[in-house]
Order: C-alpha cells, then sequence, then structure tokens
C-alpha cells in the first residue's frame, strides 16, 4: 500500500539543527552580558570619592589687615561689666591714631533697624536675578540645577539639622572622629515612620542627640515618585557632629 | 538573578550627610534639695556655680519645674522633666550628722530615664561647699572623659595699701587666705604636687629674688638669690626643676634650676631680653619672649636651650606665654595698633594666632586650668584689675575676684590627687 506524499510546500521548513541548544547559549549570553554589567562595575569602580564641605567665609568689604598685626576678632566681644576706668599708667594712650566720623542719627536709625531685621547693615543691593537655582532650593545651596529628589533630601537635610544640636559636654577632641549612621523610613506625609541606629557612635550621649534631632524634625510630604522608596528602603543619615 | 538585582537596589539607599550641628550647653535640671534644707541650699548653690562657670551645661529654671514636691530620689517621673527640657536631673539628699555634712547625690539621664552616677559625699560643716566640687567633678568626667576642675585652687597677687601679698583661693574666687605679708610678692607659680608655691619677692630689700612658700605651713624660704635680680619661677612638669629668670651684668636670660634653688644653669645666651619660661606639658620644650629680633616675641627651644625657634611674627610687644597642658596651644598676652595688652593663643604647630579678649581694659598674665578647658588672666575691665576666666575660643568670661583694691598674676592650681 503505497500512499503518495503531498508534495512540500516550499515555505516547509527542513528538518535542521534542533532549537535548544541555540536558544540556552543565547539565554546564558545575554544573563552573561546584563549580569555582568550590573556586577562587575561593582567591582571595578572605585567607590566615590567622600564628599567633603568647602566652608567658604563671605569676605568682607574694607582695606586687607596688614598681616603683620595682631588678628581682630571678627564679632564684637560682650560688653564688659562696667565701663573701665582711666588707670594712671605709664602706657600710652590706647586712643585710635585716626578717628572716625560719627554716624549721623539717621544711619545709626538705619542700623538698629537692619539689626532688628536681623542684618548687620542696612542691605543696598538687590539679590542677583541671574541666579540659577529653585524657588525651594536652600540658601547655601551650589547646584543650579536639580537631579530627581534632590529638592527633596535639601529639604530634609535642612530640617533635621535644624535640630540637630551637640551637647557642649561632649569634648572638642571626641567631637573631631565621632560619627553615626541613622536610617529614616519616611511615610507619605512625611512622618517618620521608624529610624534605625544603624552605626553607632560610641558616645550615648551623641547618639542621644542625633535621635533627639530626628524625633524633633517635621519633614514634608515626599513627592510621588520617591515615596514608596522612602517608605519601604528608608534614607541614610550620616551624622558628623 | 531577580533576588539578586532585588538586593542590588535596596543597597541603594539615597544617603544624606550632616554636618555643622548647633554646640549647645546640656540642660541639666537640679531638683530642689531633699533632707535637711540649709546644708542641701548651700550644697547646691556652690554646684549650681560650678556648672554655669563650666560653660558645659545648661541650668534650667526651677521655677518651671513640674515634679511633685514628693519626689525622692526614686520613683522619679521622668516624664515630667522631659517636659521642661531636661536632659540631666541632679538630685541632692543632705543630713547634717554632728559637725559634718553627708550628701547623697545622683546624675540622671531623662531621655532613657535611668540613673547615671550615685555617690555619697562627706566633709566638715564649714568645708560643705567641696562636697559640691567633688561631685561636680565626678559629672564632669563622667561627661567629657576628662577630669573636672573644681576642686582646684588658684593664687594670685591681692594689691594692698601695704603692697602685695600672694593669696590663695578656690578656683571659683572663694575662701581666699594669704600666704604671705604684703610687702611686694609677684607672680606665684604651683609646684606640680600642689605642695609649694614659688613667686618673686622684694621681701630681703636686696631687689626682686625668687622664693618659695609651703602652701600648708605658710613656711618662705629663698629659692634664688643670684644675679641683679631673679624672678618668674615656673615649676617643670615632674617638679624636679624650675625655670626663672635673671639679670646678670645687664643681660637678662632664661636659667633652669634644681627644685631647691641649687645648680642654676643658664639656657640663653643672644642679646637682649630673654625672660618668661614656661615648660610644655611634656617637659621637652620651652616657651619664652626674647627681643633677639628688635621686638618682644615668643620662641619656643628645646629643653636644654637648643633648636630655638621664633613662634609669633604677628604684634610688636608679645610676652607672658603660657603653654597649654593639652600641648597644642600657646596662651600670651600682645599688644595691639591701639598699643592696648589683650589675649591671645597661638597654635604650637602652626603659628595661626587667635584673639581671646578685645575692647575691654587691658587684659594680661594668662594662665591655663590643668585640664585646658579654661584660662585665667587679669583685666582692668570694670575698673579695678581682677582675675577673670575665659575659655580657650574666647567665650564664657567670668570674674573669679572681687578685691577692693585689685588683683593681679594668676597662676592656677594642680588637679587633687586621684583617689
Amino acid at each position: 500500500m503505497s500512499e503518495s506524499l503531498p508534495p512540500k510546500s516550499v515555505l516547509a521548513l527542513e528538518a535542521r539543527t534542533p532549537l535548544t541548544p541555540g536558544l540556552v547559549l543565547a539565554v546564558a549570553l545575554h544573563v552573561v552580558v546584563f549580569g555582568g554589567a550590573l556586577i562587575l562595575p561593582r567591582f571595578f569602580d572605585r567607590a566615590p570619592p567622600l564628599r567633603k564641605p568647602i566652608i567658604a567665609k563671605l569676605v568682607a568689604l574694607g582695606k586687607p589687615r596688614d598681616p603683620h598685626l595682631l588678628p581682630r576678632k571678627e564679632s564684637a566681644p560682650p560688653v564688659a561689666a562696667a565701663a573701665p576706668v582711666s588707670i594712671p599708667s605709664s602706657k600710652p594712650s590706647s586712643a585710635p591714631a585716626v578717628r572716625k566720623r560719627e554716624p549721623t542719627r539717621q544711619e545709626l536709625m538705619q542700623r538698629a533697624l537692619a539689626r532688628a531685621a536681623g542684618k548687620t547693615e542696612p542691605r543696598t543691593e538687590e539679590p542677583d536675578p541671574e541666579r540659577a537655582g529653585s524657588s525651594t532650593g536652600s540658601a547655601q545651596g551650589t547646584a543650579a540645577t536639580a537631579e530627581e529628589g534632590d529638592a527633596y533630601f535639601t529639604a530634609v537635610h535642612d530640617a533635621i539639622l535644624e535640630n540637630y544640636v551637640v551637647p557642649s559636654v561632649i569634648s572638642e577632641r571626641e567631637r573631631l572622629y565621632l560619627s553615626a549612621s541613622v536610617v529614616a523610613f519616611i511615610g507619605p506625609g512625611g512622618q517618620i515612620l521608624k529610624h534605625e541606629l544603624q552605626k553607632k557612635s560610641g558616645n550615648a550621649f551623641f547618639d542621644q542627640a542625633l535621635e533627639l534631632a530626628i524625633q524633633r524634625t517635621k519633614l514634608p510630604p515626599p513627592p510621588p515618585e520617591i515615596a514608596k522608596s522612602l517608605r519601604d528602603t528608608g534614607v541614610v543619615l550620616n551624622f558628623k557632629p | 538573578m531577580i533576588a539578586l538585582l532585588a538586593l542590588l537596589l535596596a543597597a541603594d539607599r539615597p544617603v544624606i550627610d550632616l554636618s555643622g550641628g548647633k554646640v549647645q550647653a546640656y540642660p541639666l535640671a537640679i531638683a530642689r534639695p531633699l533632707g535637711v534644707q540649709d546644708a542641701g541650699v548651700a550644697v547646691q548653690s556652690a554646684l549650681s556655680a560650678d556648672f554655669e562657670r563650666s560653660g558645659l551645661f545648661k541650668l534650667l529654671d526651677p521655677a518651671s519645674f513640674l515634679a511633685r514636691p514628693t519626689e525622692g530620689l526614686t520613683g522619679i517621673d521622668y516624664t515630667r522633666w522631659q517636659a521642661v527640657g531636661a536632659q540631666g536631673l541632679v538630685k541632692t539628699s543632705c543630713d547634717a550628722p554632728g559637725g559634718e555634712v553627708k550628701c547623697d547625690m545622683r546624675l540622671y539621664d531623662v531621655a532613657h530615664g535611668v540613673e547615671l552616677l550615685h555617690g555619697t559625699y562627706t566633709a566638715p560643716r564649714a568645708a560643705m561647699r567641696q562636697i559640691a566640687h567633688r561631685f561636680g567633678d565626678d559629672v564632669v568626667k563622667y561627661f567629657t572623659h576628662e577630669p573636672g576642675v573644681f576642686q582646684t585652687r588658684i593664687a594670685y597677687v591681692r594689691e594692698t595699701e601695704a603692697g602685695k601679698q600672694i593669696v590663695i583661693a578656690d578656683q571659683d574666687g572663694a575662701s581666699p587666705q594669704p600666704l604671705t605679708g604684703a610687702s611686694i610678692n609677684l607672680l606665684p607659680a604651683w609646684s606640680p604636687d600642689g605642695k609649694l608655691i614659688a613667686f618673686t619677692s622684694f621681701r630681703d630689700g636686696l631687689g626682686a629674688h625668687i622664693f618659695s612658700a609651703d602652701v600648708v605651713s605658710r613656711q618662705i624660704k629663698p629659692l634664688v638669690l643670684m644675679g641683679d635680680f631673679a624672678t618668674g619661677a615656673v615649676y617643670a612638669p615632674d617638679g624636679l626643676r624650675f625655670l626663672f629668670s635673671a639679670s646678670i651684668d645687664d643681660n637678662t636670660d632664661v636659667y633652669v634650676s634644681q627644685a631647691d634653688g641649687s645648680a642654676g644653669r643658664r639656657l640663653t645666651d643672644a642679646r637682649g631680653i630673654d625672660i618668661s619660661g614656661t615648660w610644655s606639658p611634656d617637659g621637652k620644650r620651652i616657651a619664652f619672649v626674647s627681643e633677639r629680633a628688635g621686638t618682644p616675641q615668643i620662641y619656643t627651644m628645646a629643653a636644654d636651650g637648643s633648636d630655638v625657634r621664633r613662634l609669633t611674627f604677628q604684634g610688636n610687644y608679645n610676652q607672658e606665654p603660657a603653654w597649654s597642658p593639652k600641648g597644642d596651644l600657646i596662651a600670651f598676652s600682645g599688644r595691639d595698633e591701639h598699643r592696648i595688652f589683650d589675649l591671645y593663643t597661638v597654635a604650637v604647630d602652626t603659628g595661626k594666632v587667635t584673639r581671646l579678649t578685645q575692647n575691654q581694659g587691658t587684659n594680661e598674665k594668662p594662665a591655663w586650668a590643668p585640664n585646658g578647658r579654661y584660662i585665667l588672666f587679669s583685666s582692668t575691665r570694670g575698673g579695678k584689675r581682677q582675675i577673670w576666666e575665659t575659655q580657650p575660643d574666647g567665650s564664657n568670661q567670668r570674674a573669679v575676684t572681687s578685691e577692693r583694691i585689685g588683683a593681679s598674676d594668676p597662676a592656677w592650681g594642680p588637679l587633687p590627687p586621684s583617689k
């Protein structure tokens, strides 16, 4: 009994090498490539350098001080308990060689108003309208643009710093090397859901001061795009005195 | 694979670095005393003054306290103390059996509701302030891991109508007692064991020379009678030697001698005046004033007189160096461009000069506390020259003495022997 087979379609597949080994190889290659891309940089990339703050002081307007003279205090000392009376002495008079012009009543009034407003002198310059930044940025900020979430982290930084008080009973020497890390989990309303002291400083009063700072801090609600991450993963707060 | 990726992502928490917290005094409540009231009040008064002067603690106003009046040394309702902002709490209960006072003193951590320190202190009734000083030192040691200075004593020169006498007092100026009569006595210096005070005196009628007085017996004996004058003795940290300045044939130099005044040896030999030697805390170097460059400046040298280095280059009249017990700073008085003497410190490593006083009369003769946290000095602010105290950054300046005519030349005594 012979049965004639229908002619083969030209579209029919030829019997070739089975698909499975090729598929496995392709998947394995993808895994290797993507896995390598994710993991290898962690072995070869150097850790980013610690960002050290650069603390700059605004230079006051005036004449440069002769470097051979003894320094002056930057801020005026507190007023003496009573006005010193002149004591007969062989030492030369303390009166400065050049007397300054006495300020007018109008100038004194302006200075008093400026002091009341928290300024040392009335500002005569308008803020620079060209300064780039954000309306929600920090006064101390230096970056013109922000990545996603940066504005919120700036707000977190400023809010905690406002409540961050280092007790003076910690000696200056100890303050040089103390550091601690806290992981804070932030809820969608800005409330700190919980915090964990991830790395203790070794000084109970410093650790206590950090916990107090976190407890006292009120945060704004995080932006929706990072709210879930802040709630589930948290944010690391590295404290130094 | 997915689990590995999740793990890697979870580790990528955002990190915020915080530094530059405000340094503030530790809020401390001192509860109303329990037990015998007059003793308790006196002890707490001295304790409060010690803590206020220390700059470490912010004492809370007792009028704001919410604790029940019946609250004792135990069963403390910490929430009531937290509510007034206290982080630490001190409680005292005194008894006065016979001629002495016995106080139970305790320190509590309000935030964690635990007792941190607990001690019983006893003293004669006439010296019950010592109870406060001892407990105060224990509290400072607990917090800072450094010794407190509330039990230490100071010496200074009291000006009287008859002259100038050396006086010893508690570190807060209390209980001043004269050590010498009132000829002209100047520049007291404590021996490291606190038993002797060397000073410069005109008592022999032959000019200024150096004598020593036993702090307990008040017995005085000559130490250095050499030269036209000898002045400014300063004991070495080991107490075996002392520095002084002497003028021989119109040349003033720094000398070192054995503690009994024997074997005096000249350390400087430059032309002009070399004076006011003071030891580094390890006794290996000496700071002094020299005019060798034309104006008085602070120099350092090795203890044998070699390796002389100039330390100050600002100002044209720097004098009276005092090396800090921590070794990092030398305090001195310098004359500024308005010809006023003020206090400064210079960093030994970098030469950086920092000003401590300004526009407050004349400020001179710095003397360090043995723990390096405070500096005594004399100041004419307020009219009369008195002894004042400051922290090494120039903060927390307070009067120590209130002598009728005046006081000068302070010297801070050593720490009491450890128990």
